[in-house]
């Protein structure tokens, strides 16, 4: 029997879906389904499931449904957001974006195979890759004045909107975000704030004129549209964000990805104006069953204390504000701060801000087919954190939200031009 | 001067302690630090943290923990909260005899990261110490004909009912179960049945005459009341257990903890009748978002449904006992004991009890041990879910313990006192 595997296309931007089908199998028969990815340091991430083929042995990710492994029922995309790393607490992020794809290897046996590494070899292997920057996407490492960073810039004379990426309390400078968004026609700085080059080895205030800076550099350059910019961000990039949305004027379209409407832990400083943070009280964190900690309830607690000065003052932005919620958030009480900001808006007759929620899911809400990254090591509380999420609802969530995201960049940033 | 007290010091681990802090200031927020290392090294960890009263105080019997390992009013949540530093690793006595468990509580000022260990801004220190057996408690060496295990006569010169303590899992002797139950007045025989002295490597087949000579064992015992002997079984072991109760018609009363209504895996025989294993569908495993194994559906389509595999229990002339964790996400638990007694139902049996704890997961253990919801089962599996929810599976061992002797005192002694 000739057993066939095939992934179509099998190089690719890494959120677009692949269509895997196996031929050639004996009918009916039980088979696994294995994708092994090693990482930029050769740590291991691995996921499978159990298929039956049908009485013309065939399996079609499309339409048939996983029976069991690390997930169950028809998703064809299944192998990627299910990998898991095989040492505890690891997070999958690609760092080279431009010269490298992340190499999944997909495996079929012709049997159940759950141990974690099988004792019989593959019957039939298949290589797929997986991008972060398209064709044509340049990279420019960036060292303006306090500006660190790397711009991403489409192919094409331009000008495109611009956007700038923050990330969380991960530090140094994440990039995958910003290629990938502007691979999709956007031009994308992926700011850092902390712990890059020359920048705080640790964050102990945000100063909001160095992003201004940042705003104001994307602006000057040629191949960028004016007169405002975006801000994508997540978790403490997204308080980060809100704050840019209040005080910046160029700043005319933000998404904010569970992340919190007050300034928290650390002061937020913009010009003569210095807003104190409110502390999370670490003493409601919550040991998770497996040991990594949950700091949701610390977050929780900032809610009933009535803080008016670290509140941010979101009926300020002028621009447009959408945020985003996993509603199993593990770190933050993502729902109740994100309602806590569109009420205030609306206490003020304003109706820049939309939010979308969704149920399942998680803190850390990826491009599409990223694996869930439930759990991770957390350098500044020198700890594993829980990040939360159900697997399925929060892959659903992924392929939603990264649609969602672009449409409301380009209905807010893409201006028609009057040409005079 | 702060002040930790708990009472009583020494005492048998399914004794209550009562543990308060004193001479803090009003409102003081304080952690409460619990941690104990396994006859291997291993090391468990705790916390909690508490607000001090007005006048100073706290007092675990009434005062809520704030987070940590657990929230709200949980006298003992500092014992059955405990984590492994070592992911995976399960807590168990070997040495019953000759050593308790020494636990060592710390009162620290909560003014640290969460998981630093070696706090040195430590307040107030106790040690704890928790027996597995009861002053006066003996242990027997059994080595009689095929017979391997150990023997706990309580102390005295009475008769006492007689229990054979079956465990599951990964074979060996286990003795922990076993001292406990001799301590509260039972003559317990903690049988193994494979890996362990020169009984075979791998269970290869469950002989029921080997049981049998376990059970006529016991009642040869002097200090054994008869007629008829009790059975505490969970998982594999409970399926012997209930295999014991049907052919042999000495057993009065037995505990089933988590086990099927079929046979699994290795054939029963006794007396020239062989019971086949059940056949089971292995691609029904799933993982959840942290990568560990729930098997609990492999039986999904026979031994779930199928009346043809399930044991003839309508044949046994004892009592039984039930319990049932809700969220074992090893066996479908509820499902076998629900389909166990429609059939003593239908054959018009009242000769049963079901306990069925919601949030209890697979691992059942006498009252105060920590919630094990996953570990690794040598040659089966690396990380093997149990499941349960903490609270829940700490309420179920509490109430179930105290089930288990009302139960077996109930079915045990009253049948002598039936014969004057």
């Amino acid at each position: 029997k000739m057993f066939q595997l095939t992934a179509t296309p099998s190089s690719a931007l890494a959120d677009e879906p692949v269509a895997i089908r196996a031929t050639g199998l004996p009918p009916s028969k039980v088979v696994t389904l294995q994708a092994s990815l090693k990482d930029e340091k050769g740590n291991l991430f691995q996921s499978r499931a159990f298929y039956r083929a049908n009485k013309a042995g065939e399996i079609d990710l499309e339409q048939d449904p996983a029976l069991g492994g690390d997930y169950v029922g028809v998703h064809s995309m299944g192998l990627f957001w299910s990998m898991k790393p095989t040492v505890a607490f690891q997070r999958l992020l690609k760092r080279d974006v431009m010269n490298s794809p992340f190499c999944i290897t997909l495996d079929l046996y012709d049997s159940v195979c759950f141990k974690d590494s099988a004792t019989v070899p593959p019957r039939v292997s298949q290589m797929v890759q997986r991008w972060f920057s398209g064709p044509g996407v340049q990279r420019k490492q960036i060292r303006e004045g306090r500006v660190r960073g790397a711009l991403f810039l489409p192919p094409g004379e331009g000008p495109f909107p611009g956007i700038i990426d923050l990330f969380g309390n991960i530090g140094g400078l994440v990039e995958f975000r910003a290629s990938l968004l502007a691979s999709s026609g956007f031009a994308v700085l992926a700011l850092a704030y902390f712990a890059y080059e020359d920048l705080p080895e640790k964050l102990l205030e945000v100063d909001l004129e160095y992003f201004e800076e940042a705003a104001s550099f994307l602006l000057s350059h040629p191949k960028i549209q004016r007169p405002g910019i975006g801000v994508i961000s997540v978790s403490k990039g997204a308080e980060i964000g809100l704050a840019m949305a209040c005080y910046l004027k160029q700043v005319v379209a933000t998404v904010c990805i569970n992340g919190c409407n007050m300034v928290v832990e650390v002061p937020l400083r913009y010009r003569d104006l210095v807003v104190p943070p409110i502390l999370p009280a670490l003493e409601y964190s919550q040991v998770h069953m497996s040991g990594a900690v949950s700091l949701q309830r610390c977050f929780g607690e900032l809610l009933n204390k009535s803080n008016h000065q670290s509140v941010l003052p979101v009926e300020k932005a002028e621009g447009k504000i959408l945020f985003i919620v996993g509603e199993n958030d593990e770190c933050i009480h993502s729902r109740a701060f994100a309602e806590r900001a569109m009420d205030q808006l609306r206490s003020h007759g304003r109706s820049t801000g939309r939010m979308l929620a969704y149920p399942g899911a998680g803190h850390l809400i990826e491009p599409p087919y990223a694996p869930l990254c439930f759990w991770s090591w957390q350098h500044k509380l020198a700890c594993p954190v829980v990040w939360g999420g159900d697997p399925v609802a929060h892959a659903s969530t992924q392929e939603h939200v990264w649609g969602e995201i672009q449409k409301f960049f380009r209905q807010h940033l893409v201006k028609t031009t009057n040409k005079l | 001067m702060a002040q930790l007290t708990a009472a009583p010091l020494s005492a048998l681990v399914d004794e209550p302690v009562h543990i308060r802090a004193t001479g803090l200031t009003p409102s003081q927020l304080v952690c409460l630090r619990a941690s104990l290392s396994d006859e291997k090294g291993n090391l468990f960890y705790s916390q909690a943290y508490y607000k001090a009263s007005d006048t100073g105080e706290v007092d675990l019997e009434m005062d809520p923990s704030l987070g940590g390992d657990f929230v709200g009013v949980h006298p003992m949540g500092l014992f059955w909260s405990l984590k492994p530093e070592t992911p995976l690793k399960r807590l168990m006595k070997r040495d019953v005899m000759n050593s308790p468990f020494q636990i060592q509580l710390k009162l620290c000022d909560p003014d640290v990261p969460i998981t630093n260990r070696d706090s040195s801004t430590l307040t107030a220190s106790l040690t704890l110490e928790r027996w597995y057996v009861a002053p006066g408690v003996t242990r027997i060496e059994v080595k009689e004909g095929r017979l391997r295990g150990a023997l706990f006569l309580p102390p005295g010169d009475n008769h006492f009912p007689g229990v054979i303590d079956l465990f599951g899992s990964g074979g060996g002797l286990i003795e922990f179960r076993a001292g406990l139950l001799a301590s509260r007045g039972f003559a317990t025989l903690a049988l193994a049945y494979w890996g362990y002295d020169d009984l075979p490597r791998q269970l290869r087949e469950v002989d029921i005459e080997y049981f049998e000579e376990a059970v006529n064992f016991l009642l040869r015992h002097p200090k054994v009341l008869g007629p008829g002997v009790g059975i505490l079984s969970i998982c594999k072991g409970a399926e012997i257990g209930l295999s014991m109760a049907i052919n042999l018609k000495q057993i009065s009363a037995t505990v089933l903890i988590n086990g099927p209504n079929f046979v699994i895996s290795n054939p029963h025989v006794y007396r020239g009748e062989v019971s086949q294993p059940t056949p089971y569908s292995i691609e029904l495993i799933s993982s959840n978002a942290l990568g560990f194994v729930a098997f609990h559906r492999v039986y999904e389509q026979t031994g779930d449904v199928d009346s043809q595999y399930f044991f003839p229990i309508e044949k046994a002339q004892g009592h039984f006992l039930f319990i049932v964790g809700e969220e074992d996400k090893n066996i479908n638990s509820k499902c076998y004991a629900q389909q166990a007694i429609e059939q003593l139902r239908r054959n018009g049996k009242e000769n049963w009890t079901l306990l069925s704890y919601p949030g209890a997961g697979h691992l059942i253990e006498p009252p105060y041990s920590p919630l094990c919801y996953a570990s690794r089962i040598p040659y089966v599996h690396p990380n093997i879910l149990w499941g349960g929810d903490v609270i829940p599976h700490a309420a179920a061992q509490e109430h179930s313990w105290k089930e288990i002797q009302k139960f077996l005192r109930e079915h045990l002694i009253s049948t002598r006192t039936s014969q004057l």
